[in-house]
């Protein structure tokens, strides 16, 4: 590469991207811009301007630094032989086998009061309060879709540090006072105000319904389905082995509906939980829904039989993106409970909020940290 | 390296600013091909440093825009100034200007508050340096915003008309990584990481910036500040706090570092009360690994 010129540039750039490192044209143009004002001999400097230019973030700087060696000794670059981490994104969409039979039997697992299992965190007062989710009885369910209703209203009310012109509002908008003004000659007789704007904080859901969340799922998605009806912004996804997005699912319908559409779209009921893959699913299809306003939760009992490291690298992105992330874990009202299993050690690091969710109470206890 | 690169090196360096070879390409690049620089790292590592030192090197104003979240256009670019345009109209209460001509006159430049982006834009003598500063504490619709004034440096007033800037602004932003940028703001700009100095570039900036300090203090003081960065602390300390810590040993006269004085001072970079209480633990073999020559 010693007589680097724009096409030997543009090849470089192929090579970035062949190996995932997204370049834009842009970004190539201002590289060939850059080669006329760098001495382009000099591979440090080369190696210094280029990075500068083509890279966004310092989480590229190894890779990038690894394929410009190549690049640069003319050898050609092998792809096996970048460093473990460097290598092209693999998809971890894999179709996993047995789900339509346990799509057929989930529903059965829906009758009322399945498996009374004594959760020793619950009280064993008659209260809805406190009663474990497991043992809850239909009518009772609806009281979990309330609440929802309930948490996101109130979520949707508040005001944020934006305003925006309005009818009422708690301070005077000069700038279009003034303009409303001039129609009656300078004076000041119609006031225009502004308001704070609701803060928008939007609400993403994303639900185990692997086969040990079972007592609990069905519950919990009676809370998703809450949550997607009321008018603030939410996406729900439900996992097992692979991720399924069902906002469209829940939406308008009654639960009764809501649930036969899903059983009849979603091919991801099973008895295995693969957190780490479904969660990679959400990052490559949905980070971009994500940002600093957005609060996602997980339900999940974070039982995984997938590779802890996958989960962390996941959550990592997401926790840099996302304004809050809360894990709520149903088993976590047992008092005996520890998150000792690999999945839930290595998540935990990147929660913010590490909550149960087995009975009304709890679900209530999590309406303040859905403020951001 | 090339003669400009150097030359921005020296230039710095006169300001007391200790740049490597990738800070003086990237900003040499920046103003080079008028684009933004985007400067990442940890905290203190003087990435709002370098807007500071690259000013006074070129002898230029600089125009810092600090980032907050709520941060809109009206705080960053322009603002009509209300009360003058209010007295200017009851002063002109008896003339017989139309409303029209009344109109045009407070919504001329006169009228006009301007806030650091327009101020950047219309500077005339010669280009600023317009800092940035954590732009990641600003929220996306800023970000959005801001994207628009980077691109063509050029800003629309409805009452006025567009504004085109003067002199292009030499244009450094930072960020501190508490959330992350849009893609499009990151491929705008050149792209550049401080991380934590190395014992020797950071030796070389204790002894630039506090002249004063004994040579076996500032390499005690920064051997010291390294092993506490290899600890697993909730903050770790940056630049800033071992020039504070130093400048704080000069004050109190210090000649050498032991387990007491270090002990007295710890407040100087650790600020926070966990963090105080792992050092203290570690703070025997810490001693014994960096003193043992003093």
């Amino acid at each position: 590469m010693s007589d680097l010129g724009v096409e030997r540039l543009v090849v470089f750039c192929r090579e970035l991207r062949s190996h995932g490192l997204s370049v834009t044209p842009a970004e190539v143009v201002t590289a060939a811009t850059a080669l006329p004002v760098i001495d382009t001999t000099d591979r440090d400097e080369v190696f210094l301007s280029l990075r500068s230019i083509l890279t966004t973030s310092v989480d590229d700087f190894q890779f990038f630094a690894e394929v410009f060696k190549r690049f640069w000794n003319r050898s050609p670059v092998a792809r096996e032989t970048l460093a473990p981490g460097a290598s092209p994104k693999k998809s971890p969409y894999q179709s996993s086998k047995g789900l339509a039979f346990f799509l057929e039997h989930w529903g059965s697992s829906f009758s009322a009061g399945a498996q009374p299992v004594k959760v020793p965190g619950a009280s064993d007062t008659e209260s809805a309060t406190a009663k474990d989710f497991s043992q809850f009885t239909n009518e009772e369910l609806d009281e979990v879709s309330r609440l929802a209703r309930r948490m996101v209203r109130r979520l949707a009310r508040r005001p944020s540090r934006r305003w925006r012109t309005g009818k009422r509002g708690s301070r005077v908008n000069l700038r279009r006072s003034l303009r409303l003004s001039l129609k009656t000659g300078g004076e000041l007789i119609e006031l225009a105000y502004k308001e704070r704007r609701p803060k928008r904080t939007k609400l993403i859901v994303i639900c185990d319904v692997s086969g040990s969340m079972d007592m609990y799922s069905r519950l919990l998605l009676q809370f998703v389905y809450g949550l997607q009806n009321s008018f603030a912004k939410v996406e729900s996804f439900v996992f097992a082995t692979s991720l399924a997005r069902i906002t469209g699912d829940l939406r308008n319908k009654s639960y009764k509906r809501a649930l036969d559409r899903l059983s009849a779209n979603v091919p991801g009921w099973s008895g295995g939980t693969r957190i780490g893959a479904s969660l990679t699913m959400f990052t490559e299809q949905w980070l971009r829904r994500v940002d600093k306003r957005t609060v996602i939760i997980i339900l999940s009992d974070g039982w995984d039989t997938g590779e802890p490291e996958q989960l962390a690298a996941s959550l990592a992105l997401l926790k840099n993106r996302a304004g809050r992330l809360i894990w709520l874990n149903p088993l976590l009202g047992n008092g005996d409970y520890a998150p000792v299993t690999r999945g839930m050690q290595a998540a935990l690091p990147y929660i913010n909020v590490f909550a149960p969710a087995h009975d009304l109470a709890s679900l209530r206890a999590l309406e303040p940290h859905l403020m951001i | 390296m090339r003669e400009e690169v150097k030359q921005i090196q020296r230039l710095l360096e006169e300001q007391v600013y200790i740049a490597d070879a990738a800070i003086a390409t990237a900003l040499y690049l920046s103003m080079t091909l008028g684009k933004p620089l985007l400067i990442e790292g940890p905290a203190g590592v003087g990435k709002t440093e370098i807007a500071k030192a690259l000013a006074s090197a070129l002898d230029t104003r600089l125009i810092r825009l600090q980032c907050y979240e709520g941060l809109d256009a009206t705080t960053a670019l322009y603002e009509w100034n209300y009360p003058k345009q209010l007295l200017h109209l009851k002063l002109e209460e008896s003339s017989s200007a139309s409303e029209t001509e009344k109109e045009a006159m407070i919504f001329s430049e006169a009228f006009l508050l301007k806030r650091p982006l327009l101020q950047a834009i219309t500077e005339h003598d010669r280009a600023p340096v317009l800092l940035i500063d954590e732009i990641d504490r600003s929220d996306e619709e800023f970000e959005a915003f801001l994207l628009e004034v980077l691109s063509d440096y050029q800003v629309t007033i409805p009452e006025i008309g567009s504004i085109k800037a003067t002199h292009r602004p030499h244009v450094v932003l930072t960020s501190n990584r508490s959330r992350d940028l849009s893609d499009a703001l990151r491929r705008r700009c050149l792209y550049h990481w401080i991380d934590y100095p190395t014992m020797e570039k950071e030796l070389e900036i204790v002894r630039a910036k506090v002249p004063a300090i004994a040579a076996d203090l500032a390499a005690s003081v920064t051997q010291v500040m390294q092993a506490t960065r290899t600890m697993s602390l909730s903050k770790i300390p940056g630049v800033a706090e071992t020039l504070d810590w130093a400048n704080a040993l000069v004050a109190l006269q210090a000649t050498g570092l032991n387990e007491e004085v270090v002990a007295e001072t710890l407040g100087c970079f650790l600020k926070d009360e966990s963090d105080v209480a792992a050092f203290k633990a570690e703070l025997p073999r810490i001693c014994t690994d960096s003193f043992t020559d003093v």
